[in-house]
């Protein structure tokens, strides 16, 4: 799979603070990358600097496998992309904003019909942009960065502002990207539970560092089940079974232990019962991923 | 020539031009009344000096307050829609959008200006004035309006740009039309600090009183103070446009 944006050390400074700090980011062709993190994670600044709206501080991109600082006009014209709120002209109706996206990227009519009809703005298109909702402005952001069906797609929180029907549909949207039109779309979010559906990769980034980078599946492989037990006398047990080279860890009067298969849990219990402890209670917990989003993060969350 | 079409095309229903049209239609209706009351009053004084006098006074304080309205109002959009990272996100070149501004924003005050002209040549006729048609005097009134007011939309739209909050541009222009209406009663060396005395000190004509009545001259206003005012445009055109571009967005 050809990696279509790729970042080295990527960082920003504003003043001595690092708002994203050593990032390196890969994001491969036909994805759809979430880019997750709490609020002041560093997204927003991530994504700018992939567009050149942000000069970073040190580190590279490289985009469709060119440096980005000497191919800017290549990449950015084969680029789509809705950073942080949408922008438009208040004065002017959501055709005429397409009107003036459209001089820009240079495309046929027909391309503007088919953006405004895949974020279902048609009938909304003569109304002036001033008189939008919240949600039909981010539709229109999302239509101008379709616009010239770009080969990849940046979009900073796109749902923003959008009711649960529209959510739903920008889901669906987005998951169509990449086998309708070959697009790569890379997505912000600060919802685990917003991306996971849609997402086939996922880089979480906190404090500005990314902490994890992988697939879907690796980070639900961090999720194995853990295997909560609780004895007679916890103390004792947790020795008994430190002899057998496990290594349980004391939580709320639960011994917890992690990476056990049946046969495993069936030889702690045994080996427990045959050291003259009672086992009360043996339960599995299974860690959501919006548990492990949270533990990577820190609970304390955002900024 | 793409950046420029844009820029006409962003500014449809913003209704410039009108609201231009009528602020000089104020002007020039306050005016052509002073000029036609004191020319009752002094017969001898009714020449086409007299009107070219008066509106070149008032152009100093309608212009610069004209200007910063025109000019905010045609840079505010990109604040208000936070449109400058979609522009750069189309590799539009911030610099390509700066000269598009400059351009609209003088094409239409400097049409404004013609106009204006026109209307004062058609008021002289209409008042029957006895003498021909001064062009070559008209045609320096516009000429000397239309530099200075460059100048001016250049600062104008520098802070309107680097500022987002248009009240500083404004205000701006406030202070410029006020500086610009009395620039005659500053010391020539104080008033030439200013951009907005130059209405005033470009007039092809001026006046002096001598016992009590009005006396009017025409005067030439040779090389050195265009080419200055000239060097001032090209700097605040230049400054404005580098610190304009390296803004974060
Ligand atoms: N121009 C700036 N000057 C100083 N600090 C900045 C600037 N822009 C961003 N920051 C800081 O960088 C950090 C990251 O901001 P960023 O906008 O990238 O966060 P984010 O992950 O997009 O958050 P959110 O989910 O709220 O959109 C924040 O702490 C912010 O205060
Ligand atoms: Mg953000």
């Amino acid at each position: 799979m050809n990696t279509v944006i790729r970042t080295e050390n990527l960082s920003k400074r504003y003043g001595v603070v690092y708002s994203v700090q050593r990032v390196n980011l890969a994001v491969g062709e036909g994805e759809v990358y979430g880019f997750l993190g709490p609020n002041g994670a560093g997204k927003s600044t991530t994504l700018k600097m992939l567009l050149g709206l942000v000069k970073p501080s040190e580190g590279s991109v490289s985009v469709f496998g060119k440096d980005f600082s000497r191919n800017r006009l290549e990449i950015l014209s084969q680029t789509g992309s809705l950073i942080e709120a949408p922008s438009y002209y208040g004065h002017l109706t959501g055709l005429e904003n397409m009107r003036v996206m459209q001089r820009l990227r240079d495309v046929p009519d027909k391309h503007v019909e088919k953006a405004l009809q895949i974020v279902r703005l048609e009938k909304q298109k003569n109304k002036k942009v001033d008189q939008y909702s919240l949600g039909m402005k981010q539709r229109l952001g999302i239509a101008m960065a379709l616009l010239h069906f770009p080969k990849l797609v940046i979009l900073d929180e796109p749902t923003n502002g959008l009711d649960p029907a529209g959510i739903g549909e920008i889901r669906e949207l987005i998951q169509s990207l990449p086998h309708e039109y070959g697009m790569t779309v890379l997505l912000s979010s600060h919802l685990l539970s917003e991306i996971e559906q849609v997402a086939t990769s996922i880089g979480i980034i906190h404090g500005g560092k990314l902490l994890f980078q992988g697939s879907m599946e690796q980070l639900q492989r961090n999720s194995q089940p853990h295997v909560w037990m609780k004895t007679q006398d916890n103390e004792k047990a947790r020795r008994v079974l430190q002899e057998m080279e496990l290594s349980p860890s004391l939580q709320d009067g639960f011994l917890v232990m992690e990476g056990m298969g049946d046969r495993e849990v069936a030889q702690t219990n045994r080996a427990l019962i045959m050291a003259g402890i009672d086992v009360y209670r043996i339960e599995e917990h299974k860690k959501s991923l919006e548990s492990i989003f949270l533990s990577l993060t820190g609970k304390e969350g955002s900024l | 020539m793409r950046t420029l079409w844009l820029e006409l095309y962003k500014i449809r229903h913003k209704r410039l031009f009108l609201m231009l049209t009528i602020l000089l239609s104020i002007e020039l209706a306050w005016g052509f009344m002073a000029v036609s009351t004191s020319m009752a009053k002094n017969p001898d004084a009714t020449t086409w000096s007299a009107i070219l006098v008066t509106i070149t006074a008032m152009n100093g304080l309608f212009l610069p307050t004209g200007s910063a309205v025109i000019v905010s109002r045609i840079c505010d959009m990109e604040h208000k829609g936070r449109t400058w990272k979609l522009l750069l996100a189309a590799s539009v070149s911030r610099k390509a959008v700066y000269a598009a501004k400059f351009v609209s924003a003088a094409v239409l005050i400097g049409g404004a200006v013609i106009l204006q002209g026109l209307v004062i040549v058609a008021f002289g006729i209409g008042y029957g004035l006895a003498e021909p048609v001064p062009i070559g005097l008209l045609l320096r009134f516009v000429a000397g309006t239309t530099l200075t007011n460059l100048v001016v939309i250049a600062l104008q739209q520098w802070i309107s740009l680097a500022i987002k909050n248009q009240a500083f541009s404004l205000c701006l222009g406030m202070i410029g039309g006020f500086i610009g209406m009395t620039a005659s009663l500053f010391p020539p060396q104080v008033g030439r600090l200013f951009i907005w005395s130059y209405y005033v000190d470009f007039s092809p004509v001026t006046y002096q009183y001598v016992n009590e009545t009005m006396l009017f001259t025409t005067r030439e206003i040779g090389v050195h103070l265009p080419i200055i005012v000239v060097l001032m445009g090209i700097s605040f055109y230049l400054v404005g446009s580098i610190h304009v571009s390296r803004q974060d967005v």
